[in-house]
């Protein structure tokens, strides 16, 4: 019978001699026992520049069909098509086993990539031999984390009058996109388009919004998940604080603000901005000297509205079931201390992207002035509001973090983006500063993203290649050391001001998370999504889909498309009233034989 | 100045040490932490870039990586892990195969085999030579046994005999080396024709060659710490070299002699001080090429290890030769006599022209022509366009 003992599989080498990545040797084992596999072939026994030479060994081998397997096999298929052809057989018979392409990324998918190398070996679609039942599905959602793209499935999902749980960990929903001043590269007010969203969040009847609150266990299958979520105390009542701020205005107790990026203190009882949804006060338990030793209670003191304020309150824990998973926890900025060079943390107007962000924003500790940070009579350094103390110049050094074996190897996709429009910031408020952009490349990909990096150029920025090696302080000057390479020039250059790009990581518990959902984190500790180039949202959990930076780096507009699409997915399996079962439910012999059975049909049919 | 690129320079460069060319996205951040770099001298990626692009003439004619003092900074804080350190030391290894016109020490540097092969042929010639030596022409090796039955020395190999030797073979490297430096000359300086060096100019880089004797002027703006305590150990030891060279070739009636002195004589002082530098010397480069705690130790090309073992073992024998005739056993002596001028002869010939060794004369005589062209340069003001900041 025609197919038995026909077909070579071939793993290319790129996959090889890395620990992370998906076990090789087992796999070429398990190929070797497949039934209709002839001979497996290692990249180093095949001479990958010569079709001729691979065709002979076709011949000899008496093959039919050829499996390319790895990471990348559409590299090889010209080689083995135009081989096959030469040997006299059809192209069509060369198949391609993509490991990533179906979700098969680290070490713990070895056994997802035997079942995909089984399927081509058998020439069934992968798709077709994974088809699971479908079982009921429950019609509401969790949303985990509150940033634009949470907000953004949530409002999507709702809109269709369906229940979600938006769960965010922070006080406030709102995330990064709240700390922008502007959004590149419309220049548009960042919080004039995420405020109206925000409070729509919190104001929608199919919206159940729990903030300061996490994800504590989720178990179940897809279509049917029990959640447990970990209410922590905000120790005032969200239905009866008011808002009026009597309690932070006397709490006695100071803490740097995570809103504006520690570069301004906050009390103990606050509100984590002023547009914060839900717009209630709250405790912070880690500082708060009543939570820690019992003494002060000042706050329940001077609060008007009485019982609203409970200083005592505990954690509890709210059980919900969902049909469907959205996660979209975002990320965190690299740590711009661990370049010492930079000397961010020494130097106290070396500032990153982000508290620079809070400093031209209105909002922000200085309301909006550009200032350096100098020191006060007590030696404290401070930002000062004067107008002498304004920077007259200003470097900007891109890829803090990203781009470096030393730290992350990828690229974070928006630094360079947005150093230009914290470059354009800075020229429109202090018109007579320089500003000086260090750029390895400027990246610049977007619909009018390149346009804005011609008009940043023609404001008078000096956009400068080279990466600084060196920040050094001298008095109150800073000196950046680089070299100019269009220029051909070495710069050693005083500046008033240094803002470091950092770059974006996963979320700190990214990989809890992941653990918790039962999804993998590729070796970045970005979610691994089942096919990044035609399936960017879902996961190997079918009821799981993730949106936005978790996923990998990327700007608004595209966690807002990515939010989108995952709610549309999830409102699919809700219309539809089914969702199919886990793929990861099967076994790998289940998928095995099914290919096998299916590949019997289809030779009987032929 | 136009010239045609060669593709395979990158992979020629291979053979040489460094293999992460490709690595370098040309960010600039080696040259900014490197304190040789100054206005018109764009090192080292200026360096990297000639490679990448397959400039291998103005790669043949640079001067800038004997500027390089290895510290290690860029390799350490380059964001693509180039290793633009290790790139330097590979071109210098490059270069000093440029600058033998020969063309013997291409073929030593990219060739293991034909260099460790070369050791053990010229081993054996010597053995040969030996034996015949010590057989036929003087015969009666009786009168080589002093009375009291020590090894006479001077008997059987005659100081005149060996300085005749020594002269020889130090005539040839010496030509060797002289017109290997002036090749580098030729190249560097004389091809160059955008350079006006007049003659006074010649006398100009002095004084700032000076300076960089002085380890702290040297390293004062490296970031790497272990760099003092490296450049005195590498300073004893090539001081202990030089001595007991200069001693072979040119004294060796002094120090050759059938009579043992006391222990404080100053022929046996002065041995066991350089004995110590070169003892010190060895361990310690062997022991940072194995750990590989520095960053000028972290790669090593196997010429750096042929070196460093051809110069053990010349210290081994030497030592157990003064071993041997202090204690009286001459046959010993006679035996480890033989052995010893089987390391010393291969390690001379082979590694002063031609390999590693010739480091020693080519970086001061390349810092000269550097500083001579970068002040050349200077006073004509070619640096072609220069952007004002600040």
């Amino acid at each position: 019978m025609e197919g038995i003992k026909t077909t070579a599989v071939f793993f290319s080498n790129s996959s090889r001699g890395d620990s992370d990545l998906i076990d090789i040797p087992e796999i070429i084992n398990y190929t070797e026992k497949l039934i209709k596999v002839n001979s497996v072939w290692l990249q180093d026994d095949i001479n990958i520049y010569s079709p001729e030479l691979v065709s002979r060994k076709i011949r000899k081998d008496n093959i039919r069909r050829i499996v390319i397997a790895g990471q990348n096999p559409g590299m090889y298929k010209s080689l083995f098509a135009k081989a096959i052809v030469l040997a006299g057989f059809s192209p069509d018979d060369v198949i391609l086993a993509s490991f990533p392409e179906h979700g098969a990324l680290i070490k713990s998918d070895t056994e997802w990539a035997k079942a995909i190398v089984a399927c081509a070996v058998n020439n069934i679609p992968f798709e077709n031999a994974t088809l699971t039942e479908e079982i009921s599905v429950n019609p509401n959602t969790l949303v985990i984390g509150g940033g634009i793209a949470g907000i953004q499935a949530s409002l999507e999902i709702a809109a269709s009058k369906n229940k979600v749980y938006l769960v965010e960990k922070s006080g406030t929903i709102g995330g990064h996109m709240a700390m922008f001043d502007k959004t590149f590269p419309t220049l548009d007010c960042a919080a004039c388009i995420l405020t109206p969203k925000m409070v729509e969040v919190g104001q929608h009847q199919y919206i159940e919004l729990m903030t300061y609150s996490e994800v504590k266990e989720i178990r179940g299958i897809p279509g049917d998940y029990k959640v447990k979520i970990l209410k922590k105390a905000r120790r005032m009542s969200l239905s009866k604080c008011i808002g009026c701020g009597v309690c932070a205005e006397k709490c006695p107790v100071k803490t740097p603000s995570e809103f504006d990026s520690k570069t301004t203190l906050r009390k103990a009882a606050y509100i984590p901005f002023p547009q914060a949804v839900p717009n209630k006060y709250m405790i912070d338990e880690s500082v708060c000297t009543y939570v820690a030793s019992g003494k002060c209670g000042i706050c329940a003191k001077v609060c008007p509205v009485p019982g609203c304020i409970n200083l005592d309150e505990k954690d509890e824990i709210v059980e919900v079931n969902v049909g469907n998973i959205i996660v979209a926890i975002g990320f965190k900025t690299f740590d711009a201390s661990k370049f010492e060079q930079f000397g961010y943390g020494r130097f106290p107007n070396v500032l990153t992207s982000l508290e620079l962000e809070r400093l031209i924003n209105a909002s922000g500790p200085t309301g909006g002035k550009i200032a350096r940070r100098i020191q006060d009579k007590k030696g404290n350094w401070i930002f000062s509001p004067e107008e002498v103390y304004s920077p007259k110049s200003v470097a900007i050094i891109h890829c803090i973090g990203s781009r470096d074996e030393n730290h992350n190897k990828y690229c974070s996709k928006v630094c360079c983006m947005y150093s230009l429009k914290l470059a354009h910031l800075l020229k429109e408020k202090l018109p007579d500063s320089e500003i000086n952009e260090y750029y390895i490349d400027i990246r610049a990909y977007g619909k009018g993203y390149e346009e804005f990096y011609n008009r940043i150029k023609e404001e008078g920025v000096n956009i400068i290649r080279g990466r600084p090696a060196k920040v050094e302080m001298y008095g109150n000057e800073l000196i950046v050391r680089c070299e100019d390479i269009e220029g051909a020039a070495m710069i050693e250059q005083k500046v008033d001001m240094v803002i470091l790009a950092v770059g974006t990581e996963p979320a700190a518990d990214a990989r809890d998370i992941a653990g918790k959902l039962g999804i993998s984190v590729d070796r970045d500790g970005w979610f691994n999504e089942l096919n990044y180039i035609g399936d960017p949202v879902s996961t190997l959990s079918s009821g799981i889909m993730i949106a936005g930076v978790c996923q990998g780096p990327k700007d608004i507009p595209d966690s807002v498309a990515q939010a989108s699409a995952a709610a549309s997915r999830v409102l699919q399996s809700i219309s539809k009233g089914t969702i199919r079962k886990s793929v990861k439910t099967l076994s790998v012999e289940q998928i095995e034989k099914r290919s096998q059975e299916l590949s019997k049909i289809l030779e009987e049919k032929l | 100045m136009s010239q045609r690129v060669n593709l395979d320079l990158k992979k020629e460069l291979f053979l040489y040490g460094a293999k992460e060319w490709n690595q370098c996205f040309q960010c600039g951040n080696c040259t900014a932490t490197c304190h040789t770099t100054e206005n018109g001298f764009f090192f080292p990626r200026k360096t990297v870039r000639q490679v990448l692009m397959g400039l291998k003439k103005s790669l043949q004619t640079n001067i800038d990586p004997w500027l390089c003092t290895y510290c290690g900074d860029c390799s350490r804080t380059c964001p693509r892990d180039a290793n633009p350190a290790e790139m330097m030391m590979s071109i210098r290894r490059y270069l000093i195969s440029v600058y033998d016109w020969t063309g013997i020490s291409k073929l030593f540097y990219k060739s293991k085999t034909l260099e460790v092969t070369s050791i053990i042929v010229l081993s054996i010639i010597v053995m040969v030579l030996y034996l015949i030596y010590t057989t036929f022409p003087s015969g009666d090796s009786s009168q080589w046994i002093g009375p009291d039955g020590g090894a006479l020395i001077n008997k059987m190999a005659p100081w005149q005999t060996i300085h005749l030797g020594d002269w020889l073979m130090a005539g040839a490297l010496v030509f060797l080396v002289i017109t290997n430096i002036f090749y580098m000359w030729y190249k560097i300086i004389y091809d160059d024709k955008s350079l006006k060096v007049g003659f006074i100019d010649y006398l100009k880089p002095f004084s700032k060659l000076v300076k960089l004797i002085n380890p702290d002027v040297k390293y004062a703006k490296c970031d790497e710490k272990k760099l003092t305590t490296y450049w005195v150990l590498h300073a004893f030891l090539a001081l202990s070299y030089g001595t007991l060279f200069a001693i072979i070739v040119f004294f060796l009636d002094w120090f050759q002699t059938d009579t043992v002195y006391p222990f404080l004589h100053p022929q046996r002082i002065l041995g066991y001080i350089a004995t110590i530098g070169l003892t010190v010397g060895i361990i310690y480069f062997y022991t940072n090429r194995t750990l590989k705690n520095m960053e000028n130790s972290k790669y090593s090309h196997f010429t750096d290890w042929t070196f460093l073992i051809l110069l053990f073992f010349t210290t081994l024998t030497g030592i157990l030769l003064h071993v041997f005739r202090i204690y009286g056993l001459p046959q010993l002596t006679y035996v480890t006599y033989m052995l010893h001028l089987m390391v010393l002869v291969p390690m001379l010939v082979i590694e002063v022209p031609f390999s590693k060794w010739s480091h020693m004369i080519y970086r001061p005589f390349a810092l000269y022509f550097a500083h001579l062209k970068k002040m050349v340069i200077e006073k004509s003001k070619t640096i072609p366009h220069q952007p004002q900041y600040n």
